[in-house]
């Protein structure tokens, strides 16, 4: 197991170098400046080179090297070691400066967000994004599982029907659409909660609600496939023959089973929801890292796409690991 | 089975965690929704409108414009009063005895400071020219560039503090000598201008110009060893380091949250503040804009762009139908729009606002002798251009697809909103002339036209615009089309490498002068999107550069404008832009219909809520018969 955890975390940094370099080619040939306002002015010439100049925009390799020795923090021990940090800190406050701030792995400044540093704008938007994942995550998992289970009882009731029906609803039904329903029911028809709604414990519950539906729908349909082969297997029968209790016989010896192919699907399904929805987010105005991915996008601010992108390249790594572990914990007979 | 609920346990506690960690601030007096979270709090950097309106609120310029007078009136700001030479070059302005939000008081320094900031290539201002207003700035910022260039030829491979240092110096120094600011005392600047600017004075109060407390700011200041460049460690603009000069002071920040103010105690005019704290949160979605004021959490939503707007608009106009008798009585006093919809009866369907806006959507015409494909541009003929012009019925574009009150616009600038500048009276939908011109031109009946191309972005409704012109040009003129849809990044390169035949574009107009829409149009000028290139046009513009009699300058801009969209068309006006706001005026006051969207709000004040005046704003009444844009 921890040979396992040790060879995962030596890997992310490659895997990391490799998203990296396939990020920055594609996003570098995004048309366009990304230092001008899309509707507005468009600056002086002298102005945009000088900007280019002082953001490495001019060479690709150029940006391609100073970011990676930004981003790994290489650069930060290379300045800590050879003392040029600490000979700057006393220039800067030998001239009555403020210390210039230092970030081990600085992912660089917002180009669309000239006040923001990628790693200040992460830092606020992803806790809120994995909170609202892990609601929708243990929503969707409270959901999809009852609704499985009770599918498999009887497969091709009415309850299996329904059940199916509904899931099927809950994949296909684009979350804006949800979204914007809910809002309109509990705040605006009801007065319950609130726009924009973050900040208070109780607003997390309606864009979780959203953002898990999907993820319910396929969790209950994997749950009630593994349900229903469990439930037809010889140790299930002999458990029944001993007159063992039918909750006991679902939920701790056919369900214990029937749970792995969703904890496998709960990897992905979680860094995916953590990292945020642009949709959900929009919708229900929540300050999370969703709208980042698009927006960064679309105005081409480099650094942020990257940073972006490696916060999500890591969670997948990361919860991949965490599922992993969690799959031997559960069944030691995996290797 | 129950070990695996431990980790989920351990999830659950760590939302609960997060959730708790982040506890929302109490509500605010007054909440509203600016258009986009802010790009920048830096004054010299700034260029979108919701920047500049959270700047109006923290900060103050030189002068600024009453946006309760009817000709916006510039009136006194950080300077209590100023002298203008007769020859309009010298400007000077006398300081009030102002303090920062530190305590600290306001100097002629701090200005300049800010100034110098602005004109260096290094900090990237959009607005750069409007301080180059002023004698030997374009002079500073070249020398500047070329000071860099030089350094970083000598210094690229080994840095170089000391140098560095010694630049800075240097250019410090260079400031002083080219730039023709000055402090002549430690209440007064003296200004002096490349070319008399009559417009200057609206200028000046523009947020390029805010100051900046240098004794706070410079220490946030580095050097880059290996190129010399200048840079400000972004936390300047972070409360509580960032301290300004305004009614409010930035309380709290929270990135793509919520922006928090809170009054100043050291503001100079304290009666003027009608609230003592303010938020704006970010929120982006136009639905969810809308939603959050009918549920109350927002007082004002700046810009009103849900898909529903348009049923809106209908509902206030059934409104003031069902109330005719009262409405017509008011109106018939000259009062404010505004304060019309105070004084009629309560109903949510009067909180929609509809104010005409300094901002016309047009298209381009690509003007360049040859097309991107080599083949020869009939657009390049402006018997063309103006052919296809008066083939538009702009009409089923306002009333029938945009539905929200815009007038159809005939020339560029909005008429009406310069006071003395007499708009010329453009061209109108006349599709036989239209017939004749094109024919004159070379293509009866479209026989030989090559097939258009409209170049337009996927939102904002282009499509269904570009739809209408293709199909009057079809139905008049026989011209074939195709419509070109691009991401708005790909779009802005098309435009600029003239990459395109026809495309949407819009202008809004910065200052209060007509050269604010005519410069773009002016041969080679960076956003001269249309390759347009006329020789008398630009004769025109910089006579009235050098003209010094006012009315003599603005008869010479109508003439250029003249030129513009009743002969050589190097774009073709649609519709004059609205801007469109939510609130109740029954609840608020202080929100202003300025056309250019500018907005003091400290002067916003709530009724009933025991802070400020509580006393009604509005724009004087206007004598009847006076012109007034009607009310959608």
């Amino acid at each position: 197991m921890l040979g396992l955890i040790i060879r995962r975390l030596i890997q992310l940094p490659i895997i990391l170098a490799v998203i990296y370099t396939l990020t920055l080619t594609l996003a570098w040939r995004i048309p366009g400046n990304p230092l001008e306002n899309p509707e507005g002015r468009r600056p002086a010439p002298e102005v945009v080179a000088a900007m280019k100049a002082q953001y490495r925009l001019d060479s690709f390799w150029s940006f391609y090297w100073s970011y990676l020795d930004n981003a790994s923090g290489l650069k930060y021990l290379r300045d800590s070691f050879s003392g040029r940090a600490a000979a700057q800190a006393l220039a800067a406050e030998s001239a009555g400066h403020a210390p210039p701030t230092r970030i081990i792995f600085d992912l660089g400044p917002s180009l669309q967000y000239r006040d923001q540093r990628v790693n200040n704008i992460i830092a606020s938007a992803l806790p809120v994004s994995m909170a609202l994942g892990a609601t929708a995550i243990l929503i969707a998992l409270v959901l999809g599982i009852a609704a499985g289970v009770a599918g498999a009882i009887k497969p091709n009731s009415t309850t299996d029907i329904l059940t199916l029906a509904i899931a099927l609803v809950g994949i296909s039904l684009p979350t804006f659409v949800i979204g914007a329903a809910l809002l309109l029911i509990f705040p605006v028809l009801l007065g319950w909660g609130r726009i924009p709604s973050w900040g208070r414990p109780v607003d997390i519950i309606l864009p979780a609600i959203t953002l898990s539906l999907p993820f319910a729908a396929y969790i209950a349909r994997l749950t009630r496939l593994g349900m229903i082969e469990q439930l037809q297997s010889d140790y299930i029968r002999t458990a029944r023959a001993k007159g063992v209790s039918e909750p006991a016989v679902l939920f701790k010896h056919a369900l214990k089973n029937a749970f792995l192919p969703v904890l496998s699907y709960l990897g992905p399904a979680a860094a995916f929801a953590m990292t945020g929805s642009f949709v959900v987010e929009r919708v229900f105005v929540i300050p999370g890292m969703g709208q980042h991915f698009v927006n960064a996008v679309q105005n081409k601010d480099l650094f942020l796409i990257i940073g972006v992108v490696l916060i999500y390249a890591s969670m997948l790594v990361l919860f991949n690991l965490i599922v992993d572990v969690l799959y031997r914990w559960v069944d030691p007979r995996i290797e | 089975m129950l070990r695996l609920l431990i980790p989920f346990a351990l999830l659950a506690a760590a939302i609960i965690a997060i959730l708790g960690a982040d506890r929302p601030l109490p509500r605010a007096d007054f909440t509203f929704i600016n258009r986009g979270d802010v790009t920048t709090l830096d004054f010299q950097q700034m260029s979108w409108q919701q920047d500049n309106r959270v700047a109006r609120i923290i900060a103050e310029g030189l002068v600024a414009a009453d946006v309760f007078s009817h000709d916006y009136t510039i009136v006194p700001a950080a300077a209590e009063r100023w002298e203008v030479s007769p020859d309009l070059r010298t400007y000077t302005f006398h300081l009030r005895d102002a303090k920062w939000s530190n305590g600290a008081p306001v100097k002629p320094g701090d200005f300049l400071y800010a100034w110098m900031r602005g004109l260096l290539p290094d900090v990237g201002a959009d607005y750069i020219g409007f301080i180059q207003h002023i004698k030997g700035g374009r002079a500073f910022t070249d020398w500047r560039s070329a000071a860099l260039a030089d350094f970083a030829r000598k210094h690229a491979e080994s840095p170089d503090p000391a140098a560095a240092d010694d630049l800075w110096c240097e250019t410090k120094r260079k400031f002083s000598e080219l730039v023709s600011a000055r402090a002549t005392d430690d209440r007064t600047i003296v200004i002096e201008l490349e070319r008399p600017t009559p417009y200057f004075l609206d200028i000046v109060g523009f947020v390029s110009f805010f100051p900046l407390c240098e004794s706070v700011v410079s220490r946030y200041e580095s050097l880059d060893p290996a190129s010399g460049r200048i840079k400000w460690n972004q936390d300047w603009t972070k409360p509580p380091n960032f301290i300004t000069n305004g009614p409010f002071k930035v309380e709290s920040w929270k990135f793509k949250r919520d922006l928090r103010l809170r009054r100043n105690p050291y503001y100079w005019n304290q009666s003027a503040i009608g609230v003592d704290t303010m938020s704006i949160p970010t929120v982006e979605d136009p639905v969810s804009s809308v939603m959050a004021f009918e549920t109350g959490a927002v007082d004002w939503v700046s810009d009103v762009l849900a898909p529903f707007r348009t049923e809106m608009v209908a509902q206030k106009s059934d409104f003031y139908k069902e109330h005719k008798a009262e409405y017509d009585a008011l109106n018939a006093q000259g009062l404010d729009p505004i304060e019309i919809d105070r004084r009629l009866p309560p109903d949510p369907r009067k909180n929609i606002h509809v104010f005409p806006a300094f901002g016309t959507y047009f298209w381009n015409f690509n003007c360049s002798r040859t097309l991107p494909d080599g083949r020869i541009n009939p657009l390049a003929d402006p018997r063309v251009r103006r052919a296809l012009a008066l083939a538009v019925d702009k009409h089923a574009i306002a009333d029938g697809i945009r539905r929200v009150g815009e007038h159809v616009a005939p020339t560029l600038i909005p008429p009406h909103s310069i006071s003395n500048y007499q708009s010329p009276k453009g061209l109108g939908f006349n599709p036989d002339e239209a017939r004749r011109l094109l024919a004159e031109a070379g293509y009866p009946d479209g026989k030989g036209f090559i097939t258009l191309d409209l170049l337009i972005t996927k939102d904002g409704g282009h499509e269904l615009i570009a739809q209408t012109l293709a199909k009057d040009w079809q139905r008049i003129l026989g011209i074939n089309t195709t419509i070109s849809v691009q991401e708005v990044k790909v779009f802005r390169e098309r435009l600029k490498n003239k990459n395109y035949m026809i495309s949407r574009a819009s202008w809004f107009g910065d200052y209060g002068d007509p050269t604010t829409f005519l410069e773009t149009c002016r041969t080679d000028d960076g956003n001269n999107d249309r390759a347009y290139s006329s020789p008398k046009f630009d004769a025109l513009l910089d006579r009235a550069a050098n003209e010094s009699d006012p009315a003599a300058r603005f008869r010479i801009l109508e003439e250029a404008e003249r030129l513009l969209v009743e002969e050589d068309l190097p774009l073709l006006p649609i519709f004059y832009y609205v801007n469109m706001y939510l609130f109740d005026a029954n609840k608020v006051t202080g929100i202003s219909s300025h056309p250019r969207g500018i907005q003091l709000l400290y002067h916003v004040d709530m009724f009933n809520d025991g802070k400020g005046s509580n006393a009604p704003l509005a724009l004087p009444p206007l004598k009847p018969g006076t012109h007034d844009e009607p009310s959608p």
